[in-house]
């Protein structure tokens, strides 16, 4: 039956309407587990804090596990779900960016609506920011337009490029995140910190 | 700072759903869209049936809205089809190469074979494997042949309507006679192929946190 939109099962007009309450529930999640602390969001580059890496690991094989598990017992049809196509070179500048941006900064984009919703200064500047740089690349795009383009490798799934099956590649997922997990608690314990 | 060890318990569950779903094959049955009994109730109605005269006025206007599917093999198709007709054999309906041309929501896909047997079968299995706007010659090309390639005169007595259709098919018969091609002059199977593929729904929002 799924997925509801693209099935029409569910009309495309109710598509904003049902992305702005999972964000409303989004943003209630991130704010509750003190994801609109800069110091907390920054912990994982230090290695005092991996909470970060936690929650949006979890989230992934969470999602790939319901996927998976949906399409196994034929409630939703996978060659329908969208995959955002891969753009190599933006992807790997993209991620750069973002990185740099999150260290410097202290916030991701989402975060930082957060933070700014509870009165963050830090984060509205953080905002402004972000507006700029939109600006900046949308205004500038003809320039980068070629190189953004660049290296479009369609709609990859990983699984598909080295041959296995989706549900394996899975499982080796969550293993390489059960040690991730393991590999952040062993640093929480060297870089302590009392307070931040 | 605090701690998170309750990572031990979701652990395990995390992998036992891991190794579940990395053993279990892949599930790759088409979705259906329709139950039997909807589809019963649709064969019941008979509203996937075209009239030839109906489809002789969409051929002659060159109406765009339609594509004409000829499940006959090849060879039959080769000696006799409409004008326009896509040779797709029924055994290769469900065939990748083709899901582009029948799976799109933008033109009718009109069904044909000799009688209406084969058409009816295509049209069955396409229409449970979820694909939109399909339908199917009505009493196939024998009725075609019939009722626009013979027209027979109405009698003195009809009601004026038949006269309508007679003339009406008089004139079809002269369109296809000059331009279809009847005997030799086959088409090349590829044909006209629709634009769309499969309609790009809105972009999903994009991006992590």
């Amino acid at each position: 039956m799924g997925p509801l939109i693209p099935q029409e099962i569910i009309s495309l007009d109710w598509n904003l309407v049902i992305a702005f309450v999972v964000g409303i529930g989004f943003g209630f999640v991130l704010e509750a587990s003190g994801f609109s602390s800069s110091r907390k969001l920054a912990g994982i580059f230090y290695g005092y804090d991996t909470v970060v890496l936690k929650v949006f690991f979890t989230a992934a094989i969470t999602a790939m596990l319901g996927l998976l598990y949906l399409s196994l017992f034929g409630w939703i049809d996978l060659n329908l779900v969208y995959v955002n196509p891969t753009y190599l070179w933006s992807a790997i500048i993209g991620g750069i960016i973002m990185g740099l941006g999150f260290i410097i900064g202290g916030f991701c984009p989402g975060t930082s609506v957060c933070a700014a919703a509870i009165g963050k200064i830090d984060a509205m500047v953080f905002i402004i920011g972000i507006i700029i740089g939109i600006f900046i690349f949308g205004e500038g795009f003809p320039i980068w337009k070629e190189f953004h383009e660049a290296g479009n490798l369609g709609s990859l799934k990983i699984q598909d490029i080295i041959g296995i099956s989706g549900g394996l590649f899975t499982f080796l997922i969550i293993i390489f995140a059960m040690i991730l997990f393991k590999t952040g608690e062993w640093a929480e314990s060297q870089f302590t910190r009392e307070e931040y | 700072m605090r701690n998170y060890s309750s990572l031990g318990y979701l652990t395990q569950v995390f992998i036992i759903l891991g190794l579940v779903i990395a053993f279990v094959p892949e599930n790759t049955t088409l979705p259906y869209k329709l139950s039997a009994g909807e589809m019963l109730e649709e064969i019941q109605i008979g509203s996937e049936f075209i009239h030839p005269d109906e489809l002789a006025d969409l051929i002659i206007n060159k109406d765009p809205s339609f594509q004409l599917i000829d499940v006959r093999s090849t060879d039959e198709f080769q000696k006799y089809s409409l004008p326009g007709a896509i040779n797709i054999p029924l055994n290769l309906i469900l065939a990748d190469e083709w899901s582009d041309i029948l799976n799109q929501d933008t033109k009718m896909n009109i069904f044909y074979s000799n009688g209406s047997t084969l058409a009816h079968k295509a049209w069955m299995i396409i229409r449970q494997v979820g694909f939109e706007n399909n339908y199917l010659l009505q009493g196939g090309l024998n009725y075609w042949l019939e009722v626009i390639l013979n027209p027979q005169k109405p009698k003195s007595t009809d009601p004026n309507d038949e006269f309508a259709k007679y003339n009406f098919r008089k004139g079809a018969r002269q369109f296809f006679e000059t331009s279809s091609p009847s005997t030799g002059n086959v088409r090349e199977i590829s044909a006209p192929k629709p634009i769309i593929k499969r309609t790009k729904k809105k972009k999903a929002p994009q991006g992590g946190c």
